[in-house]
């Protein structure tokens, strides 16, 4: 017995101790074999034939084992495929030596290979590192033992843990885990279409807009629906996530990720929509717009012009825009226009617009490996034939709309396409989709054509920047929980449009003075870099 | 017309088990080498390795020695191969067991010890007492097995403990695994007596009248059982009655109107027992409450994926981690410790052990044999790959033992026990009394017809019951 003890602490019992498995294994082997040869032998000459049912029923026990052995297989041997297994794995079993701790998930670059997520490793355990911290804590979103997955970490959870078994190679890699029980399985580094500089100051710009620092901004390729900049603020640190970040539901929650979730009223930045439905049904000429507004019945308070407010204030008079046309109108923003142009092309036109542009949908991105985001697209529930104020309201994006900044930058990109918008696409490797057609490329080029005198000659005037070309439309989105709402969408440059985006500050006031100077601002970054 | 000559005396018996021997030993060989990967492990625990750590490889070892031994000196003619694959899949439960802690130090108590000699006991006296024939005496009890069955039964509905969201039995003990055998013997007995009524269909339609006594019992058996919700014996006892109905009867339609109405009744029932449906779900989606009902089957699986192809060997990481590991996850311990290639192995050890049951039945010479020898058969088989199935996912976790490698008396015992009536019927029936029958002549020529009529009343050729002596079977039967 001592014998055996201390053969069992010596050295070489750990490479006796694999032999000893091995011949255990091989003496199983020959031990079937054995059985199988000794069949003659052990064969049994005094019972009867065996019946015609024997041959099936082996067949069917067979079969039966067989799909349990494969099934098996799948979790034994291919669990890495299995992304809620390996996260259940990462979270709950304490097996040291199981592999689902040792995953290095593939890191998660921007467009210009700048790290966003990578992992390292720490005492012996897999640890995720966010450069970035908050700025792409909703984009890029958080891998946490605890907490799960969110943001790309969730879409492409399988090629970042290595699952995504698309070409012969990525078999083969499977195949050497499989037989050497790699403990240190690598995912793949997942390039997305982010640009972590433009991301960057998007969000320090609008976390220092007054008063409250919240808003989000998007920016993407109205060509391709590549997506640059995603931007929701606040954000929270998804290098230090607490559980208090999952408990808050109110307005300053920062997990809520306001670029495509965030409802809020679009205000004149809704024009847009209402100026492609006038194009589509064929209206021109001009609607007189006078100072004491418009409204459908004498109950309802008049909608006004904002130039009215203003001279009210200074204590001027003023007399009203006069007959107007679209463009003008588009470029002077007036709601009375607007308004009238609503009322005008009557609910039915409005419904069959609200449609075309995917009102009350969920928008999917391209989708990743393993699922896929997706924002809310404009929110309007069906205006009753009777309720004509309802309408008008709607008309200039107030009242019962809302629509999130990712929706809104999809409206900016659709004009600057030509019509057509594009799916958003966060990775960079997925090829593009067609979403849907918005509008005529007619109307889409007309568009295009007024948007860009909004800015060079209308409300967007303070942004006017040589070289940039900026075509927009602003937006002051009166909401119950304070001041406006300030919206900037749009793109540039207006005859060849490279980039389309929609600026949100909360609560900040008129969109020509908060939110398109960030935008301006954005858009000059861009250019530095050539895009 | 072969003339091959039986062994008589023996002598002639010994070399006629060589290849029994020849395979006990081997699977003996196996088990030693199963132990001392067992001990090294151990002694990484920082535990010494005693003399008393030997002694369940001791008794295992001595269990099955004397079995070939007193198999040989029983004059036992019937197959080779199921006691050297039951050692093996034996010795595998063993060390199973004692992975997951149950023989290791200070657990060496003398029942669990006790339990592989008393069941390998059990085996070798039903084998003899029931070999030559004798077997066909349980045909005549059929009573005595359908009113114990629904009695045991009854009583474990009144004095049963909930445990584990069903009611399982007396303290720890399982009385309804016995039920596996008594009512596979009852189904068997009562076909016998009325196989020619049960053989004839008219057209696409079952005779029913002669049914009634056996719907009854059944119906009883299972009503009483979804009460206790045991579902998995359910499950097990169904797919046994209807797969003994057709072997015995030779009318696939039972295996066919079986299946459609036990594929129904189950959709219905299934919805009115929260606890069947809930399982369902559990094994379709684990992942919506991984901590609580998916947790069993996710750990289990956690497990062999940790495991992996190769395993990580009996070493110190033992699986501590896995819920109810010695009984009905026990799978998965083997599958983590010894990896895929481990279960590749232990699933071929049970294809050839359900095999040569299937075998075994289907070369049965009476209708009792063949019906008793397919339950058994079935039972073993419905409940290998519903455990196994349930361990890995393929199947819903339903809460069943693996034969003979799980922790638990009363399925052991109750797998010897069925092993050795297997057994028993393998040994055939006495030639010599064929003589005695009161229809010497139409003996060979039934029997001749035996193949090409595949008339059931050919199987009575040598019924007659040796009521003292031993037999000397002087000639094998012409084949």
């Amino acid at each position: 017995m001592d014998l055996l003890n201390d053969l069992f602490r010596s050295p070489p019992w750990e490479a006796m101790r694999v032999g000893l498995h091995l011949a255990f294994a091989l003496a199983l082997l020959f031990w079937l074999w054995q059985a199988l040869r000794l069949r003659a032998a052990v064969s049994l000459r005094h019972l009867a034939r065996p019946r015609a049912w024997l041959l099936p029923a082996v067949g069917l026990l067979t079969l039966a084992l067989v799909a349990i052995l494969t099934y098996q297989a799948t979790w034994q041997l291919g669990g890495m495929a299995r992304p809620q297994f390996i996260a259940f794995m990462q979270l709950h079993d304490r097996r040291q030596f199981n592999p689902a701790h040792w995953v290095q998930r593939g890191r998660i670059l921007d467009r210009r290979g700048r790290v966003l997520a990578e992992s390292h490793n720490r005492d012996g355990a897999a640890e995720r590192v966010y450069p970035y911290g908050p700025v792409f804590a909703h984009a890029v979103g958080y891998a946490d033992p605890r907490f799960g997955l969110s943001g790309i970490e969730a879409i492409a959870n399988r090629a970042l843990n290595g699952a995504t078994l698309q070409s012969l190679g990525d078999w083969g890699e499977l195949g050497r885990q499989v037989l050497t029980q790699s403990k240190r399985p690598r995912g793949q580094d997942l390039v997305t279409t982010l640009d972590a500089e433009l991301q960057q100051l998007a969000v320090k710009r609008i976390a220092a807009a007054k008063p409250v620092g919240r808003g989000a901004v998007v920016i993407l390729r109205p060509t391709d629906g590549a997506v640059l900049v995603l931007a929701s603020v606040p954000g929270f640190d998804p290098n230090r996530l607490q559980p208090t970040v999952f408990t808050g539901a109110d307005a300053t929650n920062p997990l809520m990720n306001r670029a495509t979730q965030g409802q809020y009223p679009p205000g004149s930045s809704f024009k847009v929509v209402l100026a492609a439905q006038a194009l589509e049904t064929g209206f021109h000429g001009r609607l007189d717009c006078p100072a004491e507004g418009y409204t459908t019945s004498s109950r309802y308070r008049p909608i006004r012009d904002h130039e009215y407010y203003e001279a009210k204030r200074a204590g001027r008079a003023w007399a009203g825009h006069g007959p107007l046309d679209l463009s003008t109108a588009l470029a002077k923003s007036s709601n009375v226009f607007f308004a009238q142009l609503g009322i005008l092309g009557g609910h039915r036109a409005f419904a069959a617009t609200g449609q075309r542009f995917s009102f009350n949908r969920s928008i999917a991105f391209v989708g990743g490996p393993s699922g896929t985001l997706r924002l809310q697209s404009a929110r309007l529930e069906p205006i009753p034939e009777r309720d004509r104020y309802g309408l008008a309201q709607a008309a200039i994006g107030q009242g019962r709309v809302t629509a999130t900044p990712a929706y809104m930058a999809l409206i900016a990109a659709a004009i600057a396409n030509e019509g057509v918008a594009m799916r958003p696409r966060l990775l960079r490797d997925r090829p593009p989709e067609t979403l849907t057609r918005f509008m005529s490329a007619d109307t889409a080029r007309r568009l295009r054509v007024m948007l860009r005198g909004a800015v060079s000659e209308g409300t967007g005037r303070g942004i006017e920047t040589d070289g940039l070309e900026i075509a927009g439309k602003t937006g002051t989105a009166e909401n119950p929980q304070g001041a406006s709402h300030s919206w900037f969408i749009g793109f540039a440059p207006a005859s060849a449009p490279r980039l389309a985006f929609a600026v949100l500050v909360e609560h900040g006031g008129y969109g020509s003075t908060v939110a398109a100077p960030i935008a301006r601002d954005l858009l000059l970054k861009a250019a530095e870099q050539g895009l | 017309m072969m003339s091959r000559v039986t062994p008589t005396n023996l002598e002639d018996f010994w070399r006629l088990r060589a290849p029994e021997r020849q395979l006990l030993l081997w699977a003996l060989l196996i088990a030693l080498l199963g132990y001392l990967m067992l001990l090294g492990a151990q002694t990484k625990e920082g535990l010494d390795v005693r003399l008393s750590a030997l002694i369940p490889l001791l008794v295992f070892m001595g269990a099955f020695v004397s079995a070939h031994l007193s198999l040989v000196l029983a004059r036992f003619r019937g197959d080779q191969l199921l006691l050297p694959v039951t050692a093996l899949l034996s010795a595998i439960g063993l060390m199973a067991q004692a992975r997951t802690g149950l023989l290791g130090a200070g657990a060496l108590h003398g029942s669990k010890l006790a339990l592989l000699p008393l069941g390998v006991a059990l085996m070798l006296t039903i084998t003899i007492a029931g070999r030559q024939g004798r077997y066909r005496l349980a045909a005549r009890a059929t009573w005595v097995w359908g009113v114990f069955s629904l009695l045991l039964m009854a009583l474990v509905l009144v004095t049963g403990q909930r445990y584990r969201g069903a009611v399982y039995g007396l303290g720890l003990i399982t009385p309804t695994e016995l039920l596996k055998l008594t009512m596979v013997l009852f189904t068997a007995a009562f076909v016998d007596q009325h196989i020619k009524r049960l053989s004839r269909w008219r057209g696409l339609l079952p005779p029913l009248a002669p049914h009634w006594r056996l719907l009854l019992v059944w119906g009883a058996l299972l009503s009483m059982l979804l009460l206790q919700r045991d579902l998995g014996l359910v499950l097990i006892l169904g797919l046994t009655l209807i797969a003994v109905l057709a072997a015995g009867t030779r009318q696939p339609g039972y295996l066919l109107y079986g299946l459609v109405l036990g594929g129904a009744a189950g959709a219905v029932l299934i919805r009115f027992f929260s606890h069947g449906l809930s399982r369902v779900e559990v094994w379709m989606n684990p992942f919506t409450d991984p901590t609580g009902a998916g947790w069993q089957v996710l750990q289990g699986l956690s497990g062999m994926y940790a495991g992996g192809l190769w395993g990580e060997g009996f070493s110190e990481a033992r699986p501590r981690y896995t819920p109810i590991a010695e009984s009905d996850l026990i799978y998965a311990v083997w599958a983590e410790e010894l990896g895929f290639a481990g279960s590749l192995l232990l699933l071929l050890l049970f294809a050839v052990l359900l095999t040569r049951l299937l075998t075994l039945a289907a070369r049965a010479r009476t209708p009792f044999g063949l019906m008793a020898a397919t339950g058994v058969a079935t039972v073993l088989s419905v409940q290998t790959v519903l455990n196994v199935g349930g361990v890995t996912k393929a199947l819903p976790l339903t809460g069943i033992t693996l034969p003979l490698i799980s922790h638990g008396g009363s399925s052991l015992l109750t797998v010897f026990a069925s092993l050795g009536l297997v057994l028993a019927i393998s040994d055939g029936e006495p030639v010599k009394s064929r003589a005695k029958t009161s229809a010497p002549k139409v003996a060979p020529k039934a029997s001749k017809t035996s193949k090409a009529t595949n008339m059931p009343d050919v199987y009575r050729v040598g019924y007659g019951l040796r009521r003292k002596g031993g037999v000397k079977p002087v000639k094998s039967s012409p084949q």
